[in-house]
């Protein structure tokens, strides 16, 4: 019974946890269409900024301003410098970005180091859930997810934001003909979406390895559960995480951790041939 | 279309031919100097290591050569990047052999790019191996000189199990040749120790997420986990573990968990942590603290930490400096020949050539914060049998 | 121009005396990465897919040579072996194709994406199945090819095999198969209105691209000596990528001078310069971000500002006259209460049509009367979910828009479609092979030759037909409506489906096109259905008037019978829509 919740509290934190970190490249790829390479990079960006926080003796909660800051100053110039030239080109923001990424990976080597940081958990110990001792950073993350993603459902839906973005996406020409500032907004919202990233990363820092390469991590994973899940929508990134998260969880229990593995890999493959549009597939 | 694309490509090469490999040209006067090259990575996922591999064998290249050189010639290390695929570290490892004519080479890096460089050797120049791998490695002209698994693990097991009370173990790590080589090891010791194996779980190289191993080390009961995870995988897996509150009641082994991992994992992650290797940077002994104020002193206060797999490449130089003595030479086939035997002191301890492995002391340390403390030594521990 | 490609190769066997030997076997293993690259650019620059997991056909060709070398065989097995290694990956990939390209057009990432995953599953099985590939470590102890010496004579051996397979690619490249892979680019929808089976093209390329890796991964076993996991991964595939792009997709020069220029880079700088990565990463943003063709592109651009053409060859004349492609059959479609809908607006409401005479049918109605969902029901466009569409006595109800080509409906849009980055000359050519090219002529420059006395007619009436080497691109709307609605006609269909020709053009040319129209359909004696909106058009065109409303026949008949009637007044009269 114990084992069973154990399970149960993993599967939803693995679920959570796949859909923060997914949330920055679904903002990127979902709704601008940029196969940002360098995802995973923001994430670790993000983490670094906690680093400075702890380096520096400020409190923790400092870490999501700083991240925001550096994240979005990176943002901004990599969407100026290179990212605003290649919108509807989605193979060649591939390329750069893949390029951007191993830049952002050796500008922090050079600063940082190539070697394993450590943040220091936050909430340490054990909360008792259902019967199992969870760690307690983990519950609270949980809660931070499930606000955030109620907030950002509500938002997204209400505000006339969402409605441009999707107006830009749709038709373009048409968006900057009734006076939607399309170059503007892109960049706003690669900035939202990569600042995101970071955020996720000040989050997940106390909780995993710290050092240039994290990224490479989050990348891939990310890409699946999108396509898995459908572009563009909220809905489509929980369904995509939760079919990628719970295949890995139930897999991995029952078998092992390479059989979980190749299971995400075969099922997003079905997922991309048979469903392209994915389970969350808008009209 | 054909020939517009033809044409192309031969103006392409064409263009190409000017620019290709021109400073290959220089072929070095074998006078006096001697090439060594020296193999680290400085990219890729053990680019980690490169920066401590440098420093440690530039301190014993400056030592050798102060002291009179590599039979009286003075030793000039060629630094090359194999933190890449193999394909990549045999080009680097070919240009610096025929093309720099290096005398002799120091690996500090996986296996399978050892498995290129044996091939592309071929027992023709002198090779030292020296970071802890899986054994069995035999090629004539390779000598190695990190830990085997049963180096690591003979006699740290029945002792770590009689000292803890350990009887039932879990062996975790990554989905490759070197932890499979060792659990096999390991269960083997554990069972003369009369102990028990619970669980046996390898990972992809991938993996993140460590929950599903956690909550079966859990079930399994285990009081003891082996771990051969590596890196990365190694700092999030450990790290989890503690989040769970298990550090508290089950002891954990690595064999590969140096001061790096150690940092990672984080201080208030590694309660009963223990590692097990031939070389800490604490260690005790006046040569090893000798070796880690000299490194200190080159290198400054800031220094990348000193770590088993760094201070490998030292000890690497130091035993070509023994085999070229006792050889008298440093012909390949010679030096095959004379290199039983061989023996030398450096900060390890003392070291014997034997079946082209080394015999030497082994330390296990248990994790205080993020430092290691050396609890045990056992004396001149063999290699195992590789040659078999 | 050939001797050129000789001189270059000239080049490529003095290496080894100009330089050294060592230097020519690291300009070896770039050039088996270059050839996969090539396979790449067929697919990627050629017919617009791209392909992000081909190190999958390289290791598995490394790992079938490798464990056949390691017994030391003898040159039989070896040249069995590595015909296996080009045809094991080609068949994997050809399948792969096959069953992605079949379900979608286009070229999204989702096919790039599926590449990438099986790159990576492949990685971690080599890396599980220690019994077969040797695990991480690697599969070892792989013997060289006999009687050639690794370090000094393969490199000729690569640079031959290297020879062979760019002289088959660029002629893969110039035969009319590689021709329809530019208009499957260009635009994939309308090749299929001229009968081919744009998925089966794709999944070719593919084959032809996993073969060429799956050899040069052979070759890379003995080359190595070892056979490691990396050779399957996703990181050997985004580098094959981007050495692609940064030499240069469009050509077959490009990737090998991408992966030779990036791969010396790269071992130059590794051992001088720490931050080596830096350089190159910065190399690629570049070249992404200002030289879209690669530096192929930009060599071959800066060559042309100096005055230096590199001509493109002209087309052999036509000489080969074809006969007529028509039937003699009677026209016989039929729509049997037809009902489609597209989400929950319906859009036919169950139709009924019978076309039984040879002839112009014109059909009309106010907009969203379901005229163009009419045409698209019939070719496959617009599933159909109630009903069934017969013609010639077949049931066309669910068939793919390949396949009613190849029944001989042809289709023109509305809105101009032609392969705009080709030119005039090869656009024709496309139509002219629609449902006459077979497989081996798809590989033989014979159908360059083909002409037809129709074709010859349609060149007559539209002189600017006849400007070869013009890009379809380069045209006024007006004459690209031409353009499309000659090589509608140039197929010979016998059902011309034509939305709205005339939309776009100015009076003069109206005129012109009503009189090919009608000129056009008598010498065919085809049977065409015509979407207007213009009664002068249809009074002067029409043999047979359909009027539909909402999605279901209102009248039929002649033009003043359809007039009379009263139904069409109430409608006409600004009744209900």
């Amino acid at each position: 019974m114990e084992l069973i919740a154990l399970y149960g509290l993993n599967l939803v934190y693995t679920i959570a946890v796949l859909a923060l970190v997914v949330l920055g490249l679904a903002v990127v790829f979902g709704l601008l269409g940029v196969m940002n390479m360098a995802h995973g990079e923001f994430i670790m960006l993000g983490a670094y900024s906690a680093l400075i926080i702890q380096q520096a003796g400020l409190p923790y909660i400092l870490a999501l301003p700083m991240a925001v800051l550096v994240c979005g100053t990176v943002g901004f110039l990599v969407e100026y410098a290179v990212i605003r030239h290649l919108y509807r080109r989605p193979f060649d923001t591939l390329l750069a970005t893949w390029g951007l990424a191993i830049l952002i990976r050796k500008a922090v080597e050079g600063a940082f180091g190539r070697d394993y940081k450590s943040i220091e958990q936050r909430l340490p110990g054990t909360v008792s859930v259902l019967g199992v001792d969870y760690p307690a950073y983990r519950l609270a993350l949980l809660v931070v997810i499930v606000a955030l993603f109620a907030g950002l459902l509500i938002w997204y839906r209400r505000s006339n934001t969402g409605a441009r973005i999707k107006a830009m996406v749709q038709n373009p020409a048409l968006a900057s003909a009734v006076g939607i500032d399309t170059a503007f907004l892109s960049r706003a919202t690669f900035i939202f979406g990569v600042s995101v990233a970071g955020l996720a990363g000040v989050l997940l820092a106390p909780l995993v390895r710290v050092e240039p390469y994290m990224g490479l991590d989050y990348l891939l994973s990310s890409f699946f559960i999108l396509v898995v899940g459908g572009l563009g929508s909220l809905e489509g990134l929980l369904v995509g995480s939760t079919v990628i998260g719970g295949t890995d969880v139930v897999v991995s229990a029952i078998s092992d951790k390479t059989a979980g593995y190749l299971s995400i890999l075969i099922i997003s493959i079905l997922f991309l041939w048979l469903r392209p549009n994915g389970l969350y597939a808008k009209r | 279309m054909q020939r517009r694309e033809f044409v192309k490509t031969a103006i392409g090469l064409a263009a190409l031919a000017g620019i290709v490999a021109k400073p290959f040209g220089a072929t070095a006067f074998a006078a006096d100097p001697v090439k060594v090259g020296i193999l680290i990575p400085l990219s890729g996922p053990a680019g980690l290591f490169g920066p401590s591999s440098q420093m440690s064998a530039q301190l014993a290249v400056d030592e050798i050569n102060a002291a009179g050189g590599l039979l009286g010639r003075m030793i000039e290390p060629e630094f090359v990047d194999v933190g890449g695929p193999p394909a990549d570290a045999t080009q680097a490892a070919l240009k610096l052999w025929k093309g720099q004519k290096a005398e002799a080479f120091i690996g500090m890096h996986d296996s399978a790019v050892r498995g290129a460089l044996t091939n592309l050797f071929k027992g023709q120049v002198p090779y030292i191996y020296t970071p802890v791998y899986e054994g069995g490695e035999c090629s004539a002209g390779t000598y190695v000189l990190g830990e085997t698994p049963s180096q690591q693990l003979e006699p740290v097991i029945p002792w770590l199990s009689a000292e803890k009370g350990i009887t039932k173990w879990y062996l975790i790590g990554n989905d490759y040749n070197w932890p499979r080589d060792t659990n096999a090891a390991a269960k083997a010791y554990i069972e003369a120790a009369g102990g028990s194996v619970v669980g046996e779980e390898y990972l992809p190289f991938t993996v993140d997420n460590f929950d599903s191993s956690l909550a079966k080390i859990k079930e399994s009961g285990a009081d003891g986990v082996l771990i051969t995870l590596v890196g990365g995988a190694s700092v999030g897996f450990n790290r989890a573990f503690a989040s769970f509150g298990l550090a508290d009641d089950v002891v954990r082994l690595g064999t590969l968990i140096e001061e790096n991992t150690l940092a990672g994992i984080g201080a208030e992650n590694s309660k009963n942590l223990f590692s097990s290797a031939g070389y800490f940077a604490s260690i005790d002994t006046p040569a090893a603290k000798a070796f880690a104020d000299k490194y200190k002193a080159k290198n400054g206060a800031d220094a990348p930490a000193l770590n088993a797999l760094g201070q490998s490449v030292y000890d690497g130089v130091l035993l070509l400096d023994a085999l070229a003595k006792k050889t008298g030479s440093l012909d390949a086939s010679a030096m095959d020949a004379a290199a039983e035997g061989t023996s030398y002191d450096g900060p390890r301890g003392s070291a014997t050539l034997s079946g082209r492995h080394v015999s030497k002391d082994i330390f296990l340390a248990e994790a205080d914060g993020a430092s290691f403390n050396v609890i045990q030594t056992f004396s001149n521990v063999d290699a195992g049998n590789n040659c078999g | 121009m050939r001797s050129v490609s000789g001189l270059a190769l000239i080049g490529l066997l003095a290496v080894p005396f100009i330089w050294d030997s060592f230097t020519a076997y690291q300009l070896g293993l770039y050039i088996l990465y270059g050839m996969v690259g090539q396979g790449i650019a067929l697919c990627w620059g050629r017919a617009g897919f791209l392909p992000l997991g081909q190190a999958l056909f390289f290791g598995i060709g490394a790992y079938l040579a490798g464990s056949v070398l390691r017994s030391e065989p003898g040159w039989l097995l070896i040249v069995v072996a590595f015909a296996v290694a080009c045809l094991v990956p080609a068949l994997l990939a050809w399948i792969i194709g096959a069953l992605v390209f079949n379900r979608q057009t286009g070229s999204g990432p989702y096919f790039s994406l599926i590449t990438l995953a099986l790159a990576m599953l492949g990685f971690q099985l080599a890396n599980s199945m220690e019994w077969l590939t040797g695990g991480f470590n690697g599969m070892t102890g792989i013997g060289g090819l006999p009687g050639i010496d690794t370090y000094e004579t393969l490199y000729f051996v690569i640079v031959g095999v290297f020879a062979c397979t760019s002289i088959a690619l660029a002629h893969v490249l110039r035969s009319p198969f590689g021709q329809l892979l530019s208009a499957v680019r260009e635009n994939e929808d309308r090749l299929q209105f001229f009968g081919f089976n744009t998925g089966l093209l794709k999944a070719f390329a593919f084959a032809v691209s996993a073969a060429i890796a799956g050899l040069a991964g052979a070759l890379y076993a003995p080359h190595q000596g070892i056979v490691t996991p990396q050779a399957v991964g996703f990181l050997l595939s985004a580098e094959l990528v981007i050495w692609t792009a940064v030499g240069g997709r469009a050509s077959l020069a490009g990737p090998v001078i991408g992966a030779v220029l990036i791969g010396f880079l790269a071992a130059g700088l590794r051992d001088d310069f720490r931050y080596w990565e830096v350089v190159v990463a910065l190399v690629f943003i570049i070249v992404v971000l200002r030289l879209p063709l690669g530096i192929a592109g930009f060599l071959s651009q800066m060559l042309r500002m100096i005055g230096i053409t590199v001509d493109r060859p002209r087309k052999p004349e036509r000489t080969n006259e074809l006969p007529p492609n028509s039937s003699e059959a009677a026209p016989d479609l039929r729509f049997v209460d037809v009902y489609a809908a597209a989400g929950p607006v319906k859009i036919l409401n169950g139709l009924d049509i019978a076309i039984k005479h040879r002839g112009i049918h014109c059909i009309i109605g106010p907009n969203g009367a379901g005229k163009t969902s009419t045409l698209n029901a019939m070719t496959g466009k617009l599933p159909i979910v109630g009903g069934s569409i017969h013609w010639q006595g077949r049931d066309v109800s669910d068939i793919r828009p390949y396949l009613a080509a190849s029944l001989g409906i042809g289709r023109k849009f509305q809105v101009p479609s032609v392969f705009t980055g080709l030119t005039i000359r090869q656009n024709i050519d496309i139509a002219l092979w629609a449902n006459r090219l077979s497989l081996s002529d798809q590989f033989s420059m014979e159908p360059y030759r083909w002409k037809t006395a129709l074709l010859d007619r349609l060149e007559t009436r539209f002189p600017f037909l006849r400007d070869d080497d013009q890009l379809a691109g380069a045209l006024s709307v007006g004459q690209r409506q031409m353009l499309d609605f000659a090589m509608t006609f140039v197929t010979e269909p016998d059902l011309v489906l034509l939305d709205e020709p005339c939309a776009g053009l100015s009076t003069a040319e109206t005129r012109q096109m009503i009189e090919a129209i009608a000129a056009l359909n008598t010498e065919t004696r085809s049977t065409s259905i015509i979407i207007e909106h213009d009664m002068d058009v249809v009074e002067q065109l029409s043999d047979h008037v359909i009027v539909m409303h909402n999605g279901t026949l209102l009248a039929n008949g002649t033009l003043q019978e359809v007039r009379d009637n009263p139904d069409v007044k109430k409608v006409y009269a600004g009744g209900t829509k």
